[in-house]
C-alpha cells in the first residue's frame, strides 16, 4: 500500500486545510474576552474548531506525502482532464454577474453571465441563448417586483419598463 | 413604456400640487414619490413599519407613489452606511429604523451610526415587560429584585440576543440594585418561541421580552407578569419598574429618517409628512390591528429623545462590555 | 367539542368554493415559492399579511397554510432535479435524490418524495388534531440541556453522511463548524470570525450554503471537466414508481413521519433534525443491496424517510402555535401575528373561542395535503422533463436561478461572493472527493448545539453534570451512546456467532 512519491495536487489539499485552520487560529484569537458572566465564553468553541483543522490538515498532508488518496479513487483517476477554456468562461460569466448587477440591474447581468456559462458548456448560439436568458431574467424580476413588492436589483431594462425608481 | 409615462404623469401632478402646497385638506398629495428603505429583511418589524406607513399615506393619497428596498443585516448596520451615502441630500428618501439600530451601533462599532441620518418621527414603541413561570416562588417584582440583589448569578433570566433591548434592560435593573452588570445570568434565545418556552418550562427564573410576545401567555396564566418597563403602566394590574423601586424605563421604539444632507426646510417637509400620517384615522386603525403602541414624537423633540436615548444605551452597554 | 365533531364540522366548512379556491391558491404559490431558493413561506406569508385588512380570517389562514404546505413540496422538487434545496428543511433530500436523477430515476424520486409528503403531512396533520396538546406539554419539559444532548446524537449519526473516508468526511464536517461559527455570538454578543465584514456579522444563510455547494460546485467542476463536443443529455427514465420503489418506500415514510412531527412540536426543534436522522435510520435499516445505492446511484429510501420527516415537522410546528400560541418557526411567528392582526389570540383558549376557526383550519389542512399531491403527482413528468434541458442552457438556468435566490432577497453583493466563493470550494472539495454534505451539518448543528450547551451551563451555573443528572437529557445520550456503538457491538457478535 505505501507508495513512496508524494501525490502533488493532494499535498496541495492538505496544506490548504491546514491554511484553513491558521484562519481559524487568527480568527478565533481576534474574538475579544467576553466580560460578561458566562461560564463558556464565546472562544472555546472556535479554539477546538481551529485545534481539528489543524489536526486534520495535518493527517491529510502526511497521507499525501505518503502517495496520496486520488490516485486510489476509480472516479477521480478516470475523470477527464481539466478544461481550462470552459472554466475560465464559466468564471467570467460569475464575475460578470457580481461586477454588473450592481450598475446595470437584474436583468442585464444575468443575460450576460447566461450567455457567458451556456458557452462554456460548448453552446455556440450566442443570441439565441441570449435571447433565452433576457425573456426568463424579465420574468423573474416582474414576478418578485409585481407580485411580492421586493425589488432584485432594478437597473436600466427594469427601469425602461416599470418606470425608473427615481 | 406605458407605464413609465404614467409616473412622468403623476409626478407632474405631484409637483404642482407642491406648488399648492400650506392648504389644510389631507387629500393634498405631498410628495409624487417616497423612497422608502428598509435596512432589514423582508417581513420583519421595520419592513412591516414602512409597508404600514405606505398603506395609510397611499390610501390617503398623501404620497403618490412608494418605492421599497430592503437591504438587511446587523441590526440595521448593512443598510444605513448604504442610505446615507446613496440618498444623501435627498428630500425624497425615509428610512425606517429604531431603538435596536442605537444598540448595534454602538455594539458593532460602526463607522456610521444612527448619528448620520437625520431624525424624522418615532413612530410606535413596544413596552417590555419582566416575567416568571407561574410556578415560581417570585409573587412580585420585590422578591425578584431581592433575589438579584443578593446573587444575581443564581437567577437565570431569559430573552433576547445579548446586547439587546432585554439584555439591556437587565443591565439597568441590576445597575440600579447596585450590582454590576455583567454578574447577570442572561441567557439568550435566538427567537420568542424558544425563550418563551424555556420560561414557561421554567429552565430559567425569569424572562424579560417585548409585551405583545409574553400578552397570551399571561392572560393564559402560564407566566406572572411582575413589572413592565415602560414610563405608566400599560397593563393597570402589573406595576412598572419605577413603582417597583429600580428607575428603569425602556422601549423598543421604531421610527423614520431622513437622509443626511437634506435643508431645514426639506426636513420639515418630511416632518409634515408624517404628522400628517399620524393624524389620520386609518393610522389610528393600523396601530389598532398591528398591536402597536402609539408613540409619535417629531422633530426637535425627537431629536432631543434619540440623544438621551444613544446616551443611556452607550452607558449600559459599556458596563455589559459590549461597547468601548 | 371533541375531534370527531370538530372535524366534521370543520370539514363542512372548508368544502366551500371561496374556501377551496384559496386552499388552491396557496397550494399553487406554496408550489412556487418552494421551488426558489431562499424564498421561504415565512417571506411570502410576510408581505401577504396585507390581505388580512380585506380578507376574511377563515380564508387568510387556509391560504397562508396552503403556502406553507406547499413550500415543503416545492423545496423537494428543485432538491431532486437540479441539487439547490430550496429551503433547508429539503438540503437531505438533495442527497439522494439528485443522484437519482442523474442516473435516470428523477420519477421516482419526485414520486416517493410527493407520496411521502402526503403521507407525513397526513399523520402530521392528524397529530395536531388528536395528539398535539398532549405531546406539546411533554415537549415543554424539554431545556437548553436536553436539545444539547438531542445535538450529540445528532452528531453521532452524522458518521452516515461521513463517505468513505473518516479522516476527509471529518475535514468537511469541520468546515461546516468554521462557517456556522461566523457571525455575532448570540450569548455575549461578540463578533465572531467576520473579518470586520458587516455583511457577515449575521452570520452565513445555510441555504446559501448549500446551494453553493450542491449546484455551483457541481456546475464549476462539470465546466472544469467538460470534453468539447460531448453533449450529455441525462436520462429521464421512467416516471412511475415501480412496485419494488413502493415496497422500499412505505416505511421511510411512516418512520420519517413518526420521526419528524415530535420534532416539529419541540419549540426547539425544527426540519433539520429529524431529516438528518431519518437519513440515518434509513441508510442504517436499508437491506445490503439497497445500502450500496447510498451516495452512488441514489437510494430511493434516503428521500423517502427524510421527505417524510420534513413535512411531518412541518405540521408539527403549528401544535404550539395553536395550542400555546408559540411561535417556534419564522413561518409560525408571521402565522402568529395575523392572527392578531384579526383580533383573535392563539393559545390554549383558541380551541373553545374559535373552535369553528381551528377545525376549518386543521379540515383545509387536509384538503391541502391531497391538492399538493393530485397537483404534484401528474407534474412528476412535465418536472422531470426540466432535465431534458441541453447540458450549457440547464447549468446557465441553475446559476441564474441560484442568484435570484441569494441576491434577489438580501440585494447584497458579498452573499454572491460568499456563493460563488464556496461554489469554487466545492469545486475542489470534489476534484478531491472531500463529501460536502457533512458541511452544511455541521453548520446546521454546530451553532445550535454550541448555544444550547452555553445556554444549558448558564442555567446550572456552571455545572456540567447538568447532561447527566436531568433524566431525559441522560436518556438521549445514552441512545446517542448505543447508535455510536450499536452497530459496531452487533456486528461483533454476528461475527461471532457466525465464527
Amino acid at each position: 500500500m505505501t507508495k513512496a512519491r508524494p501525490d502533488r495536487a493532494d499535498l496541495g489539499a492538505g496544506l490548504a486545510v491546514l491554511g484553513l485552520g491558521g484562519v481559524a487560529v487568527w480568527q478565533a484569537l481576534a474574538i475579544p474576552t467576553s466580560p460578561l458572566y458566562a461560564q463558556v465564553g464565546p472562544k472555546l468553541v472556535p479554539w477546538l474548531v481551529a485545534a481539528g483543522l489543524l489536526v486534520l490538515g495535518a493527517l491529510l498532508t502526511a497521507a499525501a506525502l505518503r502517495g496520496g488518496w486520488s490516485a486510489d479513487i476509480p472516479e477521480i483517476a478516470e475523470a477527464p482532464p481539466p478544461n481550462p477554456r470552459s472554466l475560465a468562461l464559466l468564471l467570467a460569466g460569475l464575475l460578470a454577474n457580481l461586477v454588473l448587477i450592481g450598475p446595470l440591474g437584474f436583468t442585464l447581468a444575468a443575460t450576460v453571465q447566461f450567455t457567458l456559462v451556456a458557452a462554456a458548456f460548448g453552446s455556440r448560439a450566442y443570441l439565441r441563448n441570449a435571447v433565452i436568458a433576457f425573456v426568463v431574467a424579465l420574468g423573474a424580476y416582474t414576478l418578485f417586483v409585481k407580485l411580492l413588492g421586493v425589488n432584485i436589483g432594478a437597473g436600466l431594462v427594469e427601469g425602461l419598463v416599470f418606470g425608473t425608481p427615481e | 413604456m406605458s407605464l413609465h409615462r404614467r409616473n412622468l404623469f403623476t409626478a407632474a401632478l405631484g409637483l404642482s400640487a407642491a406648488g399648492m402646497m400650506g392648504s389644510p385638506a389631507w387629500a393634498q398629495q405631498r410628495f409624487a414619490n417616497i423612497y422608502m428603505f428598509v435596512p432589514a429583511g423582508p417581513g420583519g418589524g421595520w419592513d412591516g413599519l414602512g409597508r404600514a406607513i405606505e398603506q395609510v399615506a397611499r390610501g390617503a393619497g398623501l404620497v403618490g407613489n412608494f418605492q421599497f428596498e430592503n437591504v438587511g443585516g446587523a441590526g440595521g448596520m448593512v443598510g444605513l452606511p448604504r442610505f446615507a451615502s446613496q440618498r444623501r441630500g435627498r428630500a425624497d428618501s425615509l428610512m425606517v429604523g429604531g431603538s435596536v439600530m442605537v444598540g448595534a451601533g454602538i455594539t458593532n462599532k460602526s463607522p456610521m451610526t444612527i448619528k448620520d441620518v437625520v431624525p424624522i418621527a418615532r413612530m410606535t414603541e413596544e413596552i417590555g415587560v419582566v416575567v416568571v413561570p407561574s410556578s415560581s416562588e417570585f409573587q412580585n417584582m420585590g422578591q425578584l429584585l431581592q433575589a438579584l440583589r443578593t446573587n444575581p448569578g443564581a437567577v437565570a433570566v431569559g430573552g433576547g440576543s445579548a446586547g439587546g433591548t432585554d439584555h439591556i434592560t437587565l443591565g439597568l435593573i441590576l445597575k440600579a440594585l447596585g450590582r454590576n452588570p455583567r454578574e447577570a445570568s442572561y441567557v439568550a434565545f435566538a427567537g420568542g418561541g424558544p425563550a418563551q418556552a424555556a420560561i414557561i418550562g421554567g429552565q430559567v427564573k425569569a424572562g424579560i421580552s417585548g409585551y405583545s410576545e409574553f400578552a397570551e401567555q399571561i392572560k393564559a396564566g402560564r407566566m406572572r407578569a411582575l413589572a413592565t418597563t415602560g414610563e405608566r403602566r400599560s397593563d393597570p394590574n402589573v406595576p412598572t419598574l419605577k413603582e417597583s423601586g429600580v428607575d428603569v424605563v425602556t422601549s423598543n421604539w421604531r421610527g423614520v429618517f431622513g437622509a443626511p444632507g437634506i435643508n431645514a426646510s426639506q426636513r420639515q417637509a418630511l416632518t409634515d409628512l408624517m404628522t400628517a400620517i399620524h393624524a389620520l384615522p386609518a393610522w389610528k386603525q393600523t396601530l389598532e390591528t398591528r398591536g402597536w403602541d402609539d408613540a409619535f414624537l417629531a422633530g426637535a423633540p425627537f431629536a432631543e429623545y434619540l440623544n438621551r436615548d444613544i446616551t443611556s444605551t452607550e452607558e449600559v452597554l459599556r458596563d455589559l462590555g459590549l461597547a468601548t | 367539542m371533541d375531534a370527531i365533531a370538530g372535524l366534521s364540522m370543520g370539514f363542512a366548512n372548508a368544502l366551500s368554493l371561496s374556501n377551496l379556491g384559496w386552499a388552491l391558491l396557496g397550494c399553487f404559490l406554496g408550489t412556487a415559492i418552494g421551488v426558489l431558493p431562499g424564498l421561504g413561506p415565512a417571506l411570502t406569508i410576510a408581505l401577504l399579511l396585507p390581505i388580512t385588512f380585506s380578507v376574511s380570517a377563515t380564508g387568510a389562514f387556509i391560504l397562508f397554510c396552503g403556502i406553507f404546505y406547499g413550500a415543503m413540496y416545492g423545496g423537494s422538487t428543485t432538491s431532486i432535479l437540479l441539487n439547490t434545496p430550496g429551503e433547508s428543511g429539503s438540503i437531505i433530500t438533495a442527497l439522494e435524490g439528485a443522484k437519482m436523477a442523474r442516473n435516470g430515476r428523477a420519477g421516482p424520486a419526485l414520486a416517493t418524495s410527493a407520496i411521502g409528503s402526503f403521507v407525513a403531512g397526513t399523520v402530521g396533520t392528524l397529530g395536531i388534531a388528536f395528539l398535539g396538546p398532549v405531546i406539546v406539554e411533554l415537549a415543554l419539559k424539554l431545556g437548553p440541556a436536553e436539545y444539547f444532548s438531542l445535538m450529540v446524537l445528532c452528531f453521532v449519526t452524522v458518521s452516515a453522511v461521513l463517505g468513505g473516508s473518516a479522516l476527509r468526511g471529518l475535514t468537511s464536517l469541520f468546515f461546516g463548524l468554521l462557517l456556522g461559527l461566523v457571525g455575532i455570538d448570540l450569548q455575549t454578543g461578540q463578533p465572531r470570525l467576520t473579518f470586520g465584514v458587516p455583511e457577515l456579522l449575521d452570520g452565513v444563510n445555510v441555504v446559501l450554503v448549500a446551494v453553493a455547494l450542491f449546484a455551483v460546485g457541481e456546475t464549476l467542476y462539470l465546466a472544469w471537466r467538460h470534453v468539447e463536443g460531448k453533449a450529455e443529455v441525462l436520462p429521464v427514465g421512467r416516471i412511475m414508481m415501480s412496485r419494488s420503489d413502493w415496497k422500499r418506500s412505505f416505511w421511510p415514510w411512516i418512520r420519517g413521519a413518526g420521526l419528524g412531527f415530535p420534532f416539529g412540536v419541540m419549540p426547539a426543534g425544527g426540519t433539520e433534525m429529524p431529516t438528518m436522522l431519518s437519513y440515518y435510520a434509513e441508510r442504517k435499516l436499508a437491506p445490503p443491496e439497497a445500502q450500496k445505492e447510498f451516495g452512488t446511484t441514489g437510494a430511493i429510501e434516503g428521500v423517502a424517510g427524510p421527505e417524510a420527516a420534513n413535512n411531518a415537522a412541518a405540521a408539527g410546528v403549528l401544535v404550539p402555535m395553536l395550542t400555546l400560541g408559540l411561535p417556534t418557526s419564522a413561518t409560525a411567528a408571521i402565522m402568529l401575528s395575523a392572527f392578531q392582526s384579526y383580533g383573535i389570540q392563539p393559545g390554549p383558549m383558541l380551541f373553545t373561542t374559535q373552535g369553528e376557526l381551528v377545525w376549518t383550519l386543521i379540515a383545509s389542512l387536509f384538503i391541502a395535503n391531497v391538492m399538493l399531491v393530485v397537483l404534484n403527482l401528474p407534474l412528476v413528468g412535465l418536472w422531470a422533463r426540466i432535465l431534458k434541458i441541453p447540458q450549457p442552457q440547464l447549468y446557465a438556468g441553475i446559476l441564474i436561478f441560484a442568484t435570484i435566490g441569494t441576491y434577489g432577497i438580501s440585494n447584497s453583493v458579498v452573499d454572491l461572493v460568499l456563493l460563488y466563493g464556496i461554489g469554487i470550494i466545492a469545486m475542489f472539495m470534489r476534484r478531491f472527493d472531500f463529501p460536502v454534505a457533512p458541511v452544511v451539518i455541521g453548520m446546521i448543528l454546530g451553532p445550535m448545539a454550541e448555544q444550547a450547551m452555553r445556554q444549558a451551563l448558564t442555567i446550572s451555573q456552571g455545572d456540567w453534570s447538568t447532561f447527566v443528572t436531568r433524566p431525559a437529557s441522560l436518556v438521549i445520550l445514552l441512545v446517542a451512546v448505543a447508535a455510536l456503538l450499536g452497530p459496531k457491538l452487533y456486528g461483533a457478535w454476528l461475527r461471532r456467532m457466525a465464527g
